[in-house]
């Protein structure tokens, strides 16, 4: 019974009874199933409609005039299963799906209607969720997300249609209250009511392709409601190997069809009269229907090239110029660039794309600004469109370039091979009096770390740099043969010791194979029996490559023998077991290195270790500079020669670091040695989590700033976490010996907070002594600063320094944006003044290349001290770097453009401020304008401020430290 | 009128103290007085029973007198784990025991009629509807808490795993809903919890009295709302915070209290009540300081009694019962000194607060009994259409069959549990 297609005759509703076609009532929903030749795949489909959590789904399926018997198995389907599945039989393929799913509607009963094509599957919940939002809501239309599985060699990867579309259940009025909704042009994954469908009288247009894109547009503006669910309702399967109409692009008449269905959508649109639905419509177009066909386009020949490119131009100069700046940038250019015809650029800008994308083609600088394509554009348009200064390009490190390489030449002659190409120089970064070398380096694709590096030449050449490689590659290319049939190129350029690397492309070649001939000569390790040569060829992405080319016996031997049965199952084990192997590794390395482990090995093996006495181990700002009081507190450290053994951690790179120290990195296991045997541990933010502090170590706490932003118990979000995330801070804070304090105020607020029960020294901030005593070396150490920033021309230095803006999660955004637009402030101010910005350490600037230096982020000084110490004035937030720049006594701006950012602090900012409290752009301008006034306005509230919140600063705060912790240092006696 | 069906609701236990117990019996007898036959089936009995008053209208049925076994199955996940051969007897003895409850959950199903239901109330008790034989019944797994909760706690592997194929998965709320959705369970959609009480009198909100309602635990965040409180206190003297309920964190509440001078006078910690109404109808405020929440019933009831509602923006649950500034304010999770300012905004504005009472009052009509009965029973329709849903064999047979391929791309479950009914499974 399990394979016959007949159910047992006891299962089977009697036809003429109450649920036979005539008289059961109607169902809630039909779902049209439309096939063309596909008898293989519809059983699946119709099973996926009927087996449905909601029950008494009716199934019409409508063979379009198929040859394979499609026809007659829907047939034995609706005799098999009355009631539930009925059959309708086009007599001739129609070509398309319009017609078929216009036959389906017309014989649907349900109350709803549902789309499925042969190949696709529905999701088992799909219907009932469909109809409940629809019942729900009352919409005429439903929509939800569809899924695009890729199934080839039995694993399936997914992807989602426009997922972001699909976060929640959502209703729109009408489509204007969500034009984005043009973006899922599927008409497959929605609930349609039948009456809305009769109704509005909505059909598939028929013969044409693309027939969803006009109906769900059609849908949509005709529907009174819809309604969104982000329940995956659709499954779209993609089978790489059977090719579906909708994906047949290289034949051209299939991007007409889409033009033309487009055109009817704008006819549509336009007659509804509005404007931003056709807008967002078109933005659609360029950024996904064109760029789908454009980056297909070195693929077909040239011909298909030109016609194309003939019908996009007439298609984009019929469209509202305003769609290039609707449209994201580089589609925006790809567009503009088809219609104004230079096809070359439009493919490369179509191309650059990706983690790091491949520059095709040549930049062009024009007053100070640089635009894609070869030439400078000539309409203001073409400057707005073109513009690409944004990415960068001319000012990144010339490692972040991956400019286009051709390959020119590659032959074989006697032996030797001859293999040249063209690099470009975009913008002429590569000077042509800059130091440069090549090397070609070939590698495994399968173990990359063997390379074969050889020597090229290189020379420049008009706009681009040529290169040229010669070898012998029985010589200097020796491959192992059969294990390692793959090998990579790539030209590394070393340019004044920077590294550009690229893969020679050999696209844009021709369109046949380049070099069917060649083949280049080798003696694999293994012998010739494995093979004797090494055929070039292209890869995926156009790159080149060289195959081993298999005509060795040996390999022969191998290969038939690895089809044979017993070799599939040989190397599929030797294939497990080695990746079994593999992985057991790996995870013996992550448990030897992981943190877990270190923290563990610490607490119980590295802490009962003698302390090595006098050694210090500094931190700051989680080891990301060399900077703030533990910075201060080395250096008088130094200064009064007490002899400690200093060990600095840093997190990622150890520049700036002080050379007389030992450095280890933050996380290391050197790192947790140094800690588990010091005598002192001097930090201002924290050490890791879940090491225990021995009796034996002294920890000074200098924590890093007063406090106006409330601090550890006192956040909502640490109250909030409950239990385990305040025992996580207890046990943190539980470690501090000693806790540095400038005021009465910190008392008060951080060391509450924080629920410090250390011993606090009232001493003040040794970062603060610079400020306060005019210290000659960090007066030269500014001094030098101000050299090599190049600040020496008389203009005054104002310093924009802002705290980071929490994001949505709790955790700082980012980027940080000027406090006024550079331009401005540079035709306002520039004369009189520099703008130095600097972000909180978490952060980065964002800086249009076209400040110039009138603006400069000096995000890149480890220390604030000398910045704080040049700086004439400081524009800062609630940050609390202003309790520092207060006790210099100059001017001071607070600019808060956004007050509810500000939340509840710990006083009232706007009533203790040291200086004006600026919103707009306007207002801080003004204020800036007027420096001396504000400086002589506020300076009785700047003393009462420092007198406030920095009373125990007096410049000594170093020397107190130094005296309290380490003259027994000095005299040998152990301290603690 | 609906036609009458079997329903059966499955809970880890049919008489414990707790909000789910009461909601389990609530329904049952909702269910039962529209005509459907109702057997409240608890996997165990509590340690310590409460008498819900069952009217007799549906059955009680528990299936283990006692639960001596592992409460979970065992999971091993290193090495070491897989050897334990204690732990493995265990799991066996437990699977055993399993199994025994589920036979006397099999022979209850079979007593249904077409077109019966299996409510499973709670992840653990769905164990035994899974290996119990459902067949021609539809079975309809819940989540008591939100989405975000779940996550937090091992429950969500089990959700996952248990509730992939079940024929409808419930949250409380749409947004907890379209949580699960995107998670990938396709079989989610919500069903409020309905109001379980008419309130015979209202509050006259003059009283200048605060309410809390709820367990003396972490998570009810009481400890917040004595910090929010202390702010309050200095500032609206005369107005006194009743915390009813009792819990495991009483005492140290009632020391922290008692160490802020300021509220020590105006924080009275009544302990649980059986009078609800008097408690509600006697305050004017109702606030909720909870850390976590699914659906508060607590705040349903509050809402019933006319009283506007402060509380944390903790959950979906709250979220969809309090409109912020319509029925009630809402404020940042943690931030105390938010709460403290809205009560006192709804301390000193007369006028909000009575149109806020008034307002709260007409908006929890949406959680009717008779409204939430209506959805329930539209559920069971969608799930069973009447006579004509024959397709119980098709299940079995046709659909089984390899001509309808693999059901794609259904949860690849373990193949040891039992299918449920109406989850089809195919053969492979």
């Amino acid at each position: 019974m399990r394979t016959g297609p007949h159910l047992p005759a006891g299962h089977v509703p009697s036809g003429s009874g109450p649920h036979g076609d005539g008289g059961a009532p109607a169902p809630d929903v039909t779902v049209v199933v439309i096939a063309y030749n596909d008898a293989r795949r519809l059983p699946r489909a119709v099973g996926s409609a009927l087996r449905q959590s909601l029950d008494g789904v009716e199934v019409v399926v409508v063979d379009d005039g198929s040859r394979d018997g499609t026809g007659p198995l829907a047939e034995r389907l609706a005799d098999e299963l009355p009631g539930r599945v009925r059959a309708v039989r086009l007599p001739v393929n129609s070509g398309g799906c319009g017609r078929p799913r216009n036959a389906g509607v017309e014989r649907a009963r349900g109350r709803y209607v549902m789309f499925l094509d042969s190949d696709d599957v529905l999701d088992r919940h799909a219907c009932l969720n469909l109809l409940t939002a629809a019942e729900d809501t009352g919409a005429d239309l439903v929509s939800g997300l569809c899924a695009r599985v890729r199934v080839d060699r039995g694993r399936a990867r997914e992807s989602f249609w426009y997922p972001w579309l699909y976060q929640r259940t959502a209703v729109y009025g009408s489509l204007r209250d969500n034009p984005d909704l043009l973006y899922d042009t599927l008409a497959t994954n929605k609930l349609y009511r039948r009456g809305f469908l009769e109704r509005s009288g909505l059909r598939f247009v028929e013969h044409l392709h693309y027939e969803d894109l006009l109906f769900t547009a059609e849908a949509y503006l005709a529907a009174a409601r819809t309604a969104l669910i982000p329940h995956r309702v659709y499954n779209w399967l993609v089978e790489p190997s059977a090719r579906s109409i909708s994906n047949r692009r290289s034949d051209l008449a299939n991007f007409a069809d889409r033009l033309e269905i487009h055109r009817r959508i704008d006819a549509l649109l336009s007659r509804h009269g509005d404007e931003r639905l056709r807008l967002v419509k078109d933005a659609k177009f360029v950024k996904h229907d064109l760029l789908l066909y454009v980056r297909e386009l070195r693929h077909r020949d040239a011909a298909y090239r030109q016609g194309f490119c003939a019908l996009a131009a007439e298609y984009l100069a019929g469209l509202d110029p305003r769609v290039f700046d609707a449209a994201p940038p580089m589609a925006a250019i790809v567009a503009y660039l088809l219609r104004e015809g230079d096809h070359e650029a439009a493919l490369a800008a179509a191309e650059y794309r990706g983690k790091r994308p491949v520059l095709s083609t040549e930049l062009t600088r024009c007053d100070g600004r640089v635009y894609w394509g070869r030439r400078c554009p000539s309409s203001a348009e073409g400057r707005r469109i073109l513009d690409v200064t944004h990415l960068g390009l001319h000012r990144c490190r010339l490692s972040e370039l991956r400019p286009l390489n051709t390959v020119t030449e590659l032959v074989v002659k006697n032996g030797r091979v001859r293999l040249s190409g063209r690099v470009l120089n975009p913008l002429g970064r590569v000077a042509p009096d800059a130091d440069v070398s090549a090397c070609l380096e070939v590698y495994d694709r399968r173990r990359p770390r063997r390379v074969f590096r050889l020597p090229a030449a290189l020379t420049h050449a008009g706009n681009g740099l040529v290169w040229e490689a010669e070898f012998d590659p029985q010589r200097q290319i020796r491959p192992l043969g059969i294990v390692d049939p793959v090998w990579d190129v790539r030209l590394v350029l070393r340019v004044d010791g920077e590294g550009i690397v690229t893969r020679p492309s050999g696209l844009g070649l021709g369109d046949a194979d380049p070099w069917e001939h060649v083949l280049l000569p080798v003696r694999p390790r293994f012998s010739r029996l494995t093979a004797r040569s090494l055929r070039p060829c292209l890869t995926y992405r156009g790159s080149l490559a060289f195959v081993l080319h298999a005509d060795g016996p040996a390999w022969r031997m191998a290969a038939a023998m690895a089809r044979t049965r017993w070799g599939r199952r040989l190397r599929r084990g030797i294939r497990r077991m080695w990746a079994a192997v593999r992985r057991l590794f790996r995870a013996a390395r992550r448990a030897a290195t992981s943190r877990s482990t270190k923290t563990a090995v610490f607490n119980r093996v590295l802490s009962r270790l003698p302390v090595r006495t006098g050694t210090v181990v500094f931190e700051s700002h989680l080891g990301r500079r060399y900077s703030g009081n533990p910075k201060y507190i080395h250096r008088e450290l130094r200064r009064a020669e007490v002899p400690v053994r200093a060990v600095w951690s840093y997190d990622s790179s150890p520049q700036g670091f002080p050379e007389d120290a030992v450095l280890v990195r933050r996380g290391s296991w050197a790192y947790y040695w140094e800690l588990a045997r010091a005598q002192f541990w001097i930090d201002d933010q924290g050490f890791p989590d879940g090491l225990r502090k021995r009796p034996q170590t002294v920890y000074l706490q200098t924590w890093h700033g007063s406090a106006y932003k409330l601090m550890g118990e006192d956040q909502p979000r640490v109250k909030w976490a409950g239990r385990s995330e305040r025992a996580r801070l207890r046990r943190m804070v539980d470690r501090y010996d000693y806790f540095l304090v400038r005021s009465r105020h910190d008392v008060d607020t951080l060391v509450k907070g924080l629920g410090v029960r250390a011993e606090l020294l009232p001493v003040g901030y040794p970062r603060n002594d610079p400020l306060v005593n005019g210290d000659p070396d960090a007066a030269a150490e500014a001094e030098a600063l101000r050299r090599s920033l190049g600040l020496e021309d008389g203009r005054r230095v104002v310093l924009y320094a802002p705290t980071f803006r929490p994001g949505p999660d709790g955790r700082p955004v980012w980027y940080m944006d000027p406090p006024v637009e550079p331009g401005r402030f540079v035709r306002d101010l520039g004369d009189a003044m520099v703008l130095l910005l600097r972000p909180h350490y978490l952060c980065r600037m964002r800086l249009p290349a076209v400040a110039g230096d009138g603006v400069r982020d000096v995000g890149h000084v480890p220390d604030v001290t000398p910045l704080l110490l040049l700086a004439d004035a400081l524009i800062t937030d609630h940050s609390s770097i202003m309790f520092d720049y207060a006790l210099l006594d100059r001017p001071l701006i607070l600019h808060v453009p956004d007050a509810a950012a500000l939340g509840g602090g710990y006083f009232d900012l706007a009533e203790h401020a040291p200086g004006p409290v600026t919103r707009t752009e306007d207002e801080l301008l003004a204020a800036l304008a007027d420096l001396d006034r504000v400086d002589a306005d506020y300076a009785g509230r700047r003393r009462d401020f420092v007198r406030r919140f920095g009373e125990y600063d007096r410049g000594t705060a170093a020397r107190a430290v130094v005296e309290r912790f380490f003259t027994t240092v000095r005299e040998g006696v152990r301290d603690g | 009128m609906a036609e009458s069906r079997d329903v059966f609701i499955v809970c880890n236990n049919a008489d414990g103290v707790g909000g789910l117990q009461r909601w389990a019996h609530h329904l049952a007898r909702l269910l039962a007085r529209r005509g459907h036959r109702v057997t409240l089936v608890g996997v165990t009995r509590a340690s310590e029973p409460h008498d819900y008053e069952p009217d007799g209208s549906y059955a009680v049925v528990t299936l283990h007198e006692q639960w001596r076994p592992p409460a979970l199955p065992w999971r091993p996940r290193s090495l070491r784990q897989r050897f334990d051969i204690a732990a493995y007897w265990r799991d066996l003895w437990r699977t055993r025991t399993l199994r025994q409850g589920a036979e006397r959950l099999s022979e209850l199903f079979a007593g249904a009629r077409p077109g019966g239901v299996v409510i499973a109330a709670q992840v653990w008790a769905m164990e035994w509807v899974r290996a119990a034989d459902t067949t021609g019944l539809k079975v309809i797994g819940m989540t008591h808490e939100s989405y975000e909760a779940t996550r937090r706690s091992s429950r969500y592997a089990r959700v996952k795993e248990l509730y992939a194929d079940c024929d409808r998965m419930l949250a409380l709320t749409a947004e907890d809903a379209d949580a699960w959705a995107r998670d990938g369970m396709t079989n989610a959609g919500h069903m409020p919890n309905p109001l379980h009480v008419a309130p015979r009198r209202l509050s006259t909100l003059d009283a200048p009295i605060v309410a809390s309602v709820g367990r003396l635990a972490t998570e009810k965040g009481v400890d917040l709302l004595l910090e929010a409180w202390a702010r309050v206190a200095s500032r609206q003297p005369g107005w006194l915070l009743r915390v009813y309920g009792a819990g495991p964190q009483e005492d140290e509440l009632r020391r922290q209290a008692a160490s802020l001078p300021e509220i020590a006078t105006s924080v009275e910690f009544r302990g649980v009540v059986a009078d609800v109404e008097t408690a509600l109808a006697d305050s004017s405020i109702f606030v909720l300081p909870s850390r976590a929440e699914g659906f508060p019933m607590s705040v349903l009831e509050a809402m019933a009694y006319g009283l506007p509602t402060v509380a944390f923006d903790c959950a979906p649950g709250v979220r969809a019962l309090v409109a912020d500034g319509r029925d009630g304010l809402l404020v940042p999770p943690g931030d105390t000194a938010a709460l403290a300012a809205a009560l006192e905004r709804l301390i000193e504005d007369d006028a909000l607060r009575r149109a806020m009472g008034a307002r709260a009052r007409a908006s929890v009509a949406r959680y009717r009994p008779d409204v939430v009965l209506d959805r329930w029973e539209r559920l069971f329709a969608c799930l069973h259409r009447g006579e004509s849903a024959v397709s119980e064999p098709m299940a079995d047979e046709t659909i089984s069959d390899r001509r309808f391929g693999r059901p794609w791309p259904s949860s690849r479950r373990s193949t040891t549990a039992i299918p449920a009914a109406g989850a089809v499974e195919d053969d492979s």
